[in-house]
Parts: structure tokens; C-alpha cells; sequence
């Protein structure tokens, strides 16, 4: 176990940095700067706010400062919202962003688990092939457009949930939520489904029913432990789905999260808040592949050596 | 078989008239009336109404659906040749080779792709030509994995290692014989790509770094829908219907396709 850890972290700082590298690269290529406005600034201040900022130096060294801060902790400052550090954005946003996901997850496991619980048990039947209709509908449904529609009919028509921003009360995150979780309980319902049906027709399961044991023992005790192992696999690029709905959702909604600060960032070529938050979300994922790892391990014991 | 192929019957009607109505309507999709500005449906010329500056909502609708779908069938061609290229490459030559270039993969599996896209987007200012080419070079990932793994299963078979015997150049084996037998997989894969990109599109097209006006697509028309919700619903729940029509039907056919060949 610690073995994994180590070596996923070992694995995980020359991605990180790659990542960081690519962005900052990527960036810099960009035409446009940070300080161009409507008005074009007077040369010297120009260039005073390009030294000030350290975007006169040559590339390499402007990498080299940036990662080596990074590494202390500090994203530097933004360059557009002048009063704010990216740590600062990022404390701001962050928390928002994390609820968002976090609900959606376990949200989408609720749904997800249990529906494909109820197809793999009447596998065959009428009710199995309608909840894998509705998986694959789920799947299929982008955010983009079930989180407008939700604020449509709930927000607009039936006026019983608030359309934007965060209000009093947790109402505000019923909507973003739900939008975020749909595609994904789809998924996880139709990968719980198949495993769980693959599993019921194994040996120990014939055993246990031969033995006696009541199914409701078998499919919780015996069965769904086995089937879960696909789900666990599913849920890093699960994570990466939800980071990249969360930036529609919070722009739907208007909620200020992380998502909101990156679209607007790389837009105004805000070159320390973009890397910060790529930088951020990188380091996410690749610490929900690894905890999803561990959960593979813990349901799969053989998995726990490789 | 028509019974069957419902799903895709659906997808071929929604092509049909994105490519016909455009020429038989009386409007052009960026072509303003100014004296129907925010019709409601069925007046007069109009079917669907008019958007808030005057344009034909179904008019608009076509064109955009056009534009959607072209962007998804191109991209996911990338997403093919790259994928059976890398994949089948990795599979043919084996060994470290192999575990390298199937190393990269699972990396890039990892990373945050979306956010490196929507760079590419801000970057390489917002042509159509990078939105597809940009799109095409997220979605080859699980191909190359696919076509691998049926690259790997087909070295072992007699006829394979025949030719090999015969001293047939690998080239030649990979385009004669392996990329024949793998077709029908990458074809279901394909399928399932197709709704993927449309959906990768469609997201960066509503967060205005796609296809850029005058041209139009789904995601600009869910946009603009969704940004004026409130005066004309039908703006939102056309596009977002016909989208949604589209992704869940092009799913369905891919996945049972996927699960005829596998």
C-alpha cells in the first residue's frame, strides 16, 4: 500500500511538471498580453508593468522563477483581478468548485450503484433493459444543455429553485448538482450492471446459494464487492469529467468557482491564474487516480501487489 | 432492420434536412428580418419564430446542425488515422516499444485534457480547422488502446505469422491483412467517437472558444438559447433537443456495434 503511494507520487511530480511546462509554453505563444485594454497603454508604462511582473526576462528564466516559487507554496500574482494573489482565487474558489464535484460523485455513485443493482438482478427482463435505456440516455446528456433546461423548468417555470449564484440554504446546489451527476450515474449504472451480472453467474456465488445463504447476502456480501472493481476504475477519468462539467455548470449558474476563474483567465491572458488552476486540477485528478487505486485495491486483493 | 437501426434512421432524417432546409427555406441562417425580430413560432415565414436580433430559428437550427456534425465527422477521422496509427504501431512491434507508447497513453489518459484544448483554443486563435484538428488529437486515446489490443491478438494467428514466414514486409502485413480484420471495431469505436467530439465541440462552442459567428453550431445556438431562456424558451429546448437526439442516438448504435464486434 505505502509502496503505491510512493511510487504514484514519484510518478506524479515529472507529470506535474511536464504539465506546468506545456502550459506555461503554451501560453507565452499566445498573441496578446495581459495589459493590453481598449486603450492601448503608453510604452513605458508598458514596459514598467512588464518588468515589474518579470515578462521582460527571457523565457526560461521566467519558467524557472515560476515553478521554483510554486514549489514554496506561492502561484504569484493575478494579473488581471490586480488585488488578488491566485492563492487568494484560489481559496475563493476552490471550496465551491470541490462541494460541486464532491456532491456530484457521490451523488452519481448513489444512483448509479443502486440502478445497476436492480438491472443486474432482473437481468433479461423489462425492467433491466428500461434502466439501461436510461443509463444510456443519461450518458449521452451534456451539461451544457441539462443545466439550462433544469433552471428552465425549475427555476423559471416552477420558480422552486434559484436560477443563479449562491443563495441562502443549500438550494443553490441542487441544480449544478444534479446536471454535474446525470451523465455520470449513467455511466457508473451500466458499468455496475455488467459487472455485477458477470459476477452473479461465478462459481462462489452458485456456491453460496447452494449453501443456502439468503440472496440478499450473496448479491451485498458476495456479489457487488467483486462487480464495484470496474466503477473503481471508472472514477479518475469520472473526476476529470466532473472538473471539466464544473466549468459549464458554474458558468450556467454563475457560481464563483475555479472553472469560472480558468475560462476567464485564459482569456485575458491572466498567465499565473491559468497555470495555477491547470496546475491545481492536474494535481486533483492525479490524486483521485490514486485514491481510486486504493479503493481498487481494498475491493480486489490481488491488485494490491501490482 | 429498419426496426433495429432506429436510432440511426433518426441521425440520417436530422442530416437530411440540416443539408436540405437551408435550401428550401426562404431565410439564410445569419440573415436578419427586421420586421420579425423575436416572432413567436409559426408566424408567417418563421416556423420556429425568430431569435432577439431577427434570425430564422430553423434556418439557424440546420446551419448549425450542419456545422456540428461536420466538425464531429472530421475530428473523429483524426482520432481514427492517429489512433490506428499509434495503436497499431505499439501492437505490431511489441516489447518495450509497446509499453513506451502505451505508457504515453495511459499519462495522457490522466491529464486534464479539456484545459488543454480550451488553451490550444485561446492560443491558436479560434479557427474551425484547430477545433476539429485540436478535438481529433484528445478522442484518439482510447482507439489507439482498442486497435492495440486487436494488433496483439491478430500477431498470433497462422495466417499473420504465414506471411511473416513468406518474408512479407510488416507494412504490408499491417495493410493487408491486420487493418481489414480490425475494421469493424474501429467502425464501432468511430461511432462512439463521433458523439463524443460533438459533445467536446458543442462545450467549447458554448463557452464561446469554438466555432466563432458568423458561423454557427449547437453549442453557439444552446448558448445563445440559454442566454435568453427567459424571453424564448424555444431558443434553448430546440438545439438542446436536437443535441441531445443526436449524442443519445449515435450512443446507442455505437455501443451495440461495440458489443457485436467484441
Amino acid at each position: 500500500m505505502l509502496a503505491l503511494i510512493t511510487r504514484r507520487i514519484m510518478t506524479a511530480i515529472p507529470t506535474l511538471l511536464v504539465i506546468i511546462l506545456a502550459s506555461f509554453f503554451l501560453m507565452r505563444l499566445a498573441p496578446g498580453g495581459p495589459f493590453d485594454g481598449e486603450r492601448p497603454l503608453d510604452p513605458a508604462t508598458q514596459a514598467a508593468l512588464q518588468q515589474a511582473y518579470g515578462l521582460d526576462r527571457p523565457l526560461w528564466e521566467q519558467a524557472w522563477l515560476y515553478v521554483s516559487r510554486l514549489v514554496q507554496g506561492d502561484f504569484g500574482p493575478s494579473l488581471v483581478y490586480r488585488d488578488f494573489t491566485v492563492s487568494e482565487l484560489i481559496a475563493q474558489g476552490l471550496p465551491i468548485s470541490l462541494m460541486l464535484g464532491g456532491l456530484a460523485i457521490l451523488l452519481a455513485l448513489a444512483i448509479g450503484v443502486t440502478a445497476g443493482l436492480f438491472a443486474a438482478v432482473r437481468a433479461g427482463q423489462a425492467a433491466d433493459k428500461t434502466i439501461m435505456m436510461f443509463a444510456t440516455v443519461a450518458t449521452a446528456l451534456p451539461t451544457f444543455v441539462t443545466g439550462p433546461a433544469l433552471a428552465l423548468l425549475f427555476g423559471l417555470w416552477l420558480g422552486l429553485l434559484p436560477v443563479s449564484g449562491t443563495g441562502e440554504g443549500i438550494t443553490w446546489l441542487i441544480m449544478p448538482v444534479v446536471a454535474l451527476a446525470l451523465p455520470v450515474s449513467g455511466a457508473i449504472a451500466k458499468l455496475t450492471r455488467a459487472g455485477l451480472a458477470s459476477v452473479l453467474k461465478q462459481d462462489h456465488i452458485r456456491t453460496a446459494r447452494a449453501r443456502g445463504l439468503s440472496e440478499t447476502k450473496i448479491l451485498f456480501k458476495h456479489g457487488l464487492r467483486p462487480a464495484l472493481v470496474p466503477v473503481a476504475s471508472y472514477l479518475g477519468p469520472a473526476a476529470a469529467g466532473l472538473l471539466t462539467g464544473a466549468v459549464v455548470v458554474e458558468t450556467v449558474f454563475g457560481l464563483p468557482g475555479l472553472g469560472r476563474y480558468f475560462v476567464q483567465g485564459a482569456l485575458n491572458r491572466d498567465y499565473p491564474l491559468v497555470l495555477g488552476v491547470v496546475t491545481l486540477y492536474a494535481a486533483l485528478i492525479i490524486l483521485f487516480n490514486l485514491f481510486a487505486d486504493l479503493i481498487y485495491g481494498w475491493l480486489d486483493p490481488r491488485m494490491r501487489e501490482g | 432492420m429498419l426496426k433495429r437501426h432506429f436510432p440511426l434512421l433518426i441521425v440520417l432524417m436530422l442530416v437530411t434536412l440540416a443539408l436540405l432546409l437551408p435550401l428550401l427555406l426562404p431565410w439564410n441562417y445569419d440573415q436578419i428580418d427586421w420586421d420579425a425580430v423575436r416572432s413567436p413560432a409559426f408566424s408567417g415565414s418563421h416556423i420556429f419564430g425568430t431569435d432577439e436580433i431577427g434570425r430564422d430559428r430553423l434556418a439557424r437550427l440546420a446551419a448549425g446542425t450542419q456545422i456540428t456534425l461536420m466538425v464531429a465527422i472530421a475530428a473523429a477521422l483524426v482520432s481514427l488515422i492517429v489512433g490506428i496509427a499509434w495503436g497499431a504501431t505499439a501492437g505490431w512491434i511489441g516489447g518495450r516499444v509497446d509499453e513506451a507508447m502505451m505508457r504515453i497513453v495511459d499519462g495522457l489518459y490522466a491529464l486534464p485534457f479539456m484545459f488543454i484544448v480550451i488553451l490550444l483554443m485561446v492560443v491558436f486563435g479560434r479557427s474551425i480547422l484547430l477545433v476539429f484538428v485540436g478535438i481529433g488529437l484528445v478522442e484518439w486515446l482510447t482507439m489507439a488502446r482498442v486497435v492495440r489490443g486487436q494488433v496483439m491478438a491478430l500477431k498470433q494467428r497462422p495466417f499473420i505469422l504465414a506471411a511473416e514466414a513468406a518474408g512479407t514486409p510488416s507494412i504490408t502485413i499491417i495493410l493487408r491483412h491486420i487493418l481489414p480484420n480490425i475494421a469493424g471495431v474501429a467502425l464501432a469505436y468511430l461511432m462512439l467517437t463521433v458523439p463524443q467530439v460533438v459533445m467536446v465541440e458543442s462545450f467549447l462552442s458554448f463557452l464561446g472558444l469554438g466555432v466563432q459567428e458568423p458561423l454557427t453550431s449547437l453549442g453557439i445556438l444552446v448558448k445563445e438559447g440559454a442566454d435568453d431562456m427567459d424571453m424564448a424558451p424555444l431558443g434553448l429546448l430546440l438545439p438542446g433537443a436536437v443535441l441531445v437526439v443526436i449524442l443519445v442516438c449515435l450512443t446507442i448504435e455505437g455501443e451495440r456495434l461495440r458489443d457485436r464486434f467484441s
